[in-house]
């Protein structure tokens, strides 16, 4: 079995076993290093909530190998405001504060793939409603939470 | 700024979702109110000698623990305990506001956790929603309308006998500025406030004392009669929901994410063809096992595979040759030809809650002096919460008798029970954990995955973490049904003296339960509180077609479309407004015609980002609903975009919902039901051709995305409920006025009638 080592959240996870270096990273988070907080939703790029930060660039973890993965910097939901409650990413972290500060989530599940394309879209250098009309935009909400979106994007 | 301020840590302060272990470990401590709902004893004994609540004899239901921090003694722990599902609707802390407010608690005081289902007795479960005979189920948005008046008693139970505790306390403990005690605390003179039972409270003899303190006492003392508190600190508030914090930093765990230990991964691959069945399935690929799934009759109607990880899960099943035998039956063009046949010769339910027949409907229409007659199609709807289908089983066979453990993002507890019992046996020792749901909107209820899960778990000897596809989810639905509804409607008079003199409506559709009665099919169409003197309601039961469920909403997600759309061309013919048509239907229904105007006073004023005008080239339309025990109207504003497709641009939503415990909450769930409902007018629809669903993923079945949200203006209005219960439903309001009111601006701005939805069917999205 090939072995890939990757760097998450600014840790090293060395020597992880997998079926095949095409694997996508979603899953290597997901079933292989615990870290649930990326989700998967459509497996096609089509919903957004598989959405991570490699090398500072938004990727959608659905499609995007494993093997690609090693050697970069790979930051997911759980990278952005650590565990322990210090921050990881302070864009991330702000970003967050405003999803609680206007009560954003309703069912939460879609929300780490919004939260991770706010902050690559401000990392790119979008502030403000244009978060939302950029990448936001192809982000899928069923319960429809948008409005609360825009709203929390507007102070961003 | 520091982020760690706004930080609440995850999973060990927020909701816990204690396992049945942790669960036995709280008993016995501190103080235990239990929400009385009618229980009967026999099932408090039966927990009581089960295990499950050892020392509670007390009836269940959901119940109130104030103890000590166990990380503080000087902190008080008060944790809710109920059996509801939290899928985003906010019932987690909807429930707990109200434990805030009876306990006079700051409202970051109080902790959750949802209860582990297992215990039925008689058919009623331990924790059951009263409004579903106690079958422990979340849905028909009733949650806090089952709850809300139990454990309101409950935390005013727990707040008076911690008074009563105090008071002993009082009397015999020696506590400053005396350093005696004192000897005339008395329930009089006692107040619960902030975590404290004060003595004699604002004045220089004050003592104090923590509830934790005197929590275990209190069990023993008499609450006596109950009070309610009359303050509105938490609730009415806009409390921050507790389930958010997790959720944003990616920490609460969803069906989804459960993991156990042993456990191993799975997915399944259903027949793709409705109906169909395994002939043969080939040998199992390197890395993988593969688990006949069983269907009636002796089939096999599906197969599971087990593998180191949920993608090479996924990989193998794509790649599995495995012979079906096809199932041609379900047929968008043969259904839809059977319910037109059945439209004219079906013979409608004779079941008391399926019709209604009030006054001569046949007569007044044929002395009407207007009439419509409109057929009104609406197509299956796929649910597609943004979490598949999954589910984590983990059974101990050397365990006497068995155990079963289900992780499940579910509705219905007690049908995973059933479930198990059916496959492992009626003796099986059952517990079901409910984690956070990543939308449910109905399709959780159905126990099609759990029972899949259970099957492999068992076949495989460990434990297993199954998660469907999202192109098995779209394709294996239990869709909200296709409904063809035929309305006839006969008026009289012109303009000011337009009146609506006859109803004849039937509906032909699937039952969501075949072979019961299905009154559900027609809500929304039967006890209609406009002036409508003459009607005939009937259901024609359609008894062949795809898989059928609860899609948010049920039957006003259909009947509504038909009954406000019918209003709409019956006032044109009328020669009145649509809006005043409607006014002069609920006149003698004051709370509904509170709730009619005030969506029109919102639509019309600049303060609720109304205008006086419809601006040029845009048009509104109105609908109105009273189901789920509130009342709700909707009045849309829309114009076409540059592909002369429909843009909703405002939303101005009036409902009433008697109590608001969370303005917040309820301002949401609006929100996300009328884009739920703009999905589904829009775009929402799967057909299916020879057995084959044609659709495979979001890319084909078309939802709202963010630039497409109108902007939505909420209000909530106070009146007596037509239930007159305190509370009514908001879960699924938002949804079924929407597609009437669209399709009734549609009517105004192109003079053209829809009456078939979606309007833009085959719609497809890109992706990123």
């Amino acid at each position: 079995m090939p072995t890939v080592s990757l760097n998450v959240n600014g840790k090293d996870y060395p020597n992880i076993q997998v079926s095949s270096t095409s694997m996508p990273l979603l899953w290597v988070l997901r079933d292989i290093l615990g870290l649930t907080g990326t989700k998967y939703g459509c497996g096609v790029e089509v919903c957004g909530a598989c959405t991570v930060i490699i090398n500072g660039q938004r990727e959608h973890s659905c499609v995007f190998d494993v093997g690609s993965a090693v050697g970069k910097k790979v930051l997911t939901i759980e990278g952005l405001t650590r565990p322990d409650g210090t921050v990881g990413d302070a864009t991330g972290a702000a970003v967050q504060k405003a999803w609680i500060d206007n009560q954003v989530p309703q069912c939460g599940y879609c929300q780490s793939g919004m939260i991770m394309g706010a902050t690559a879209s401000i990392k790119a250098g979008k502030h403000g409603s244009s978060i939302a009309s950029d990448l936001i935009g192809k982000h899928i909400c069923v319960c429809g939470t948008y409005q609360r979106i825009k709203n929390a994007v507007k102070t961003l | 700024m520091n982020n760690a301020d706004t930080r609440i840590l995850p999973s060990t302060e927020t909701t816990q979702n204690i396992d049945r272990r942790e669960f036995l470990k709280i008993t016995g401590t501190g103080l235990l109110v239990a929400a009385t709902l009618g229980v009967p004893d026999k099932r408090a004994q039966a927990a009581v000698s089960s295990n499950m609540r050892p020392d509670v004899g007390a009836n269940l239901g959901a119940y109130i623990q104030v103890q000590a921090d166990p990380a503080n003694a000087q902190k008080n722990a008060i944790t809710l305990y109920f059996g509801a599902s939290e899928m985003g609707q906010g019932i987690l802390t909807g429930l707990a506001q109200l434990v805030a407010e009876e306990l006079q608690v700051d409202w970051t005081q109080i902790k959750t956790a949802f209860t582990p289902a297992g215990l039925i007795v008689d058919g009623k479960s331990a924790y059951g929603n009263p409004l579903f005979g106690y079958f422990q189920g979340t849905g028909g948005s009733t949650s806090m309308m089952a709850w809300y008046s139990a454990i309101r008693d409950a935390g005013a139970t727990a707040r008076q006998k911690l008074v009563a505790a105090a008071v002993d306390y009082f009397n015999t403990t020696a506590l400053p500025p005396s350093n005696q005690p004192v000897v005339d605390a008395s329930t009089a003179n006692c107040v619960a406030s902030g975590g404290f039972v004060y003595y004699k409270r604002g004045t220089a003899e004050q003592r104090q004392v923590l509830y934790a303190t005197i929590a275990s006492a209190a069990n023993a003392k008499s609450a006596g009669a109950l009070t309610w508190v009359g303050t509105s600190n938490v609730i009415g508030t806009r409390a921050k929901r507790i389930d958010i914090p997790e959720k944003v930093y990616g920490a609460a765990v969803f069906g989804i994410d459960v993991m156990v230990p042993g456990m191993t991964f799975a997915t399944v691959v259903h027949s793709p063809t409705v109906g169909g069945t395994v002939a043969s399935i080939p040998a199992a690929p390197t890395g993988s096992q593969l688990v006949p799934i069983p269907g009636p009759n002796g089939t096999t109607i599906a197969v599971g595979v087990v593998a180191a990880t949920t993608w090479d899960a996924m990989r193998i099943a794509n790649s599995l040759a495995i012979k079906w035998n096809a199932n041609t039956s379900v047929d968008s063009a043969a259904i839809l030809a059977n319910a037109q046949s059945l439209m004219t010769t079906g013979t409608p339910s004779t079941n008391a809650s399926e019709l209604e027949n009030v006054g001569d409907a046949v007569t007044a229409y044929a002395q009407a002096t207007a009439t419509i007659d409109a057929t009104y199609q609406l197509p299956y709807l796929a649910h597609a919460p943004m979490e598949v289908m999954t589910c984590t089983v983990a059974i101990n066979k050397a365990a006497s008798p068995i155990e079963c453990e289900i992780w499940a993002p579910t509705q219905g507890q007690d049908s995973c029970i059933y479930a198990a019992k059916g496959i492992l046996g009626g003796a099986t020792n059952v517990t079901v954990h409910t984690p956070y749901l990543g939308g449910g909107f109905g399709r959780k209820f159905e126990t099609d995955y759990v029972r899949e899960a259970i099957v492999i778990a068992n076949a495989i000897g460990k434990p297993v973490k199954l998660t469907w596809s999202r192109t098995q989810d779209l394709r294996n639905d239990k869709y909200r049904p296709f409904n063809l509804i035929r309305v006839r409607a006969g008026g009289t008079g012109t303009g000011v003296d337009a009146a609506f003199s006859s109803l004849i409506y039937r509906n032909v559709s699937q039952p969501v339960n075949p072979g019961a009665e299905d009154a559900g099919a027609l809500n929304g169409a039967t006890g209609l509180s406009y002036a409508i003197p003459n009607r005939k309601v009937e259901y024609v039961r359609l008894l062949q077609g795809a898989p059928v469920g609860y899609w948010r909403s049920v039957g006003e997600s259909c009947n509504v479309f038909a009954v406000e759309s019918a209003i709409d061309e019956l006032a044109k013919k009328l020669n009145i407004t649509p809006v005043a048509f409607r006014q002069k239907l609920l006149a003698s229904n004051a709370s509904g015609l509170a709730v009619l105007n005030k969506a029109v006073s919102m639509s019309t004023s600049t303060a609720t980002n109304g205008s006086a005008t419809v601006p040029s080239g845009s048009a509104r339309g109105i609908a109105y609903m009273e189901g789920f025990g509130s009342i709700v109207a909707l009045i849309v504003e829309i114009a076409m975009d540059s592909t002369g497709k429909i843009k909703v641009n405002k939303a101005w939503c009036a409902a009433a919902v008697g109590k608001v415990i969370n303005p917040d909450i309820v301002e949401a769930q609006l929100q996300g039901g009328i884009a739920h409902g703009i999905s589904a007018a829009l775009w929402g629809g799967v057909t299916f051709t020879a057995g084959i669903p044609n659709v495979s993923n979001f890319s084909n079945y078309r939802v709202m995305r963010l630039p497409e949200m109108p902007l939505v203006t909420i209000a909530t209005v106070d009146v007596t409920l037509p239930s007159r219960l305190p509370v009514g439903g908001v879960g699924e309001i938002g949804v079924p006025c929407v597609a009437p009111a669209i399709a009734n601006a549609y009517a105004t701005l192109k003079n053209i009638r829809v009456r078939t939805l979606p309007f833009y069917p085959g719609s497809t999205m890109g992706g990123l």
